[in-house]
């Protein structure tokens, strides 16, 4: 992800097309999983993977406005655009939402990212116990922890979602991570 | 982000990070997305092309102009 800035930072002043081809396909591979985790944890998977093909469309459709300089920026930036597809598609289809994503489903990832990255006896403790704190929690509070700390939205992408203000996101995912420890100690 | 990084939270931060290493094994971008994000730049980019040609500035009417000839005498 280091790289990514770089990368489209490059796209914006380059010309050539051959180029820029190059840079679209090396900024979708980077940024496909940070934006599937959240497309794959609320739509159908038949769905996610027609409306993850069209958010990468409306990104390198929008890459030479971005005017961002760092990862963080242009990942919020892709995030945004993520949020409002999946928002417009479900208006469209309600039927193709997929919440929350199947605990077996769930295992199967964690299961499969010891490919990329081993896991130690503490990262499996940690995550037992993660999933523990969302089993454990109301539904309301579930969806808040998941969108918040697993999918990684900020209080405020979370509040426009929900047309609520900063604040009030804030303290609701507070109180929703210290009920769900209460439980699970 | 918050601001008090508890056990808590970075257990659950830690599963979005492993989720994301999975979903990237098991939902690995398709070739398919990826050839339409290489027509929407193309398509861009001729428009780019169309627009510089048709910006381009019109040869200055003064660098073309002859002197008249001269009026036939009646």
């Amino acid at each position: 992800m280091d790289d990514l800035i770089k990368l489209v930072r490059t796209y914006r002043v380059t010309a050539a097309l051959a180029e820029r081809l190059r840079l679209a396909d090396a900024i979708c591979r980077l940024i496909a999983p940070e934006l599937g985790g959240f497309i794959f944890s609320t739509l159908k998977p038949h769905a996610a993977q027609e409306v993850l093909q069209d958010i990468l469309i409306s990104i390198s459709d929008s890459l030479r406005k971005f005017e961002g300089r760092s990862n963080g920026e242009f990942g919020a930036w892709c995030k945004t655009i993520a949020r409002r597809r999946v928002c417009d598609h479900l208006r469209k289809k309600a039927s193709d939402r997929l919440q929350p994503m199947p605990h077996e489903e769930i295992l199967d990832l964690v299961d499969a990212s010891e490919q990329a990255e081993p896991m130690t006896a503490a990262d499996r403790h940690d995550l037992e116990y993660a999933l523990k704190l969302l089993d454990g929690s109301k539904p309301e509070c579930r969806d808040y922890l998941w969108n918040h700390y697993v999918i990684g939205f900020d209080y405020g992408e979370i509040a426009e979602e929900r047309n609520l203000n900063y604040d009030n996101v804030r303290m609701k995912i507070g109180r929703c991570l210290e009920e769900a420890k209460s439980l699970v100690a | 982000m918050p601001n008090k990084n508890t056990d808590a939270e970075a257990a659950l931060q830690k599963l979005g990070h492993r989720l994301r290493l999975g979903w990237a094994k098991t939902h690995p971008v398709s070739d398919k997305s990826l050839e339409s994000v290489k027509n929407t730049v193309r398509e861009q980019w001729e428009q780019e092309q169309t627009v510089k040609r048709t910006s381009k500035p019109a040869p200055s009417p003064k660098k073309n102009r002859q002197p008249k000839p001269p009026e036939p005498e009646k």
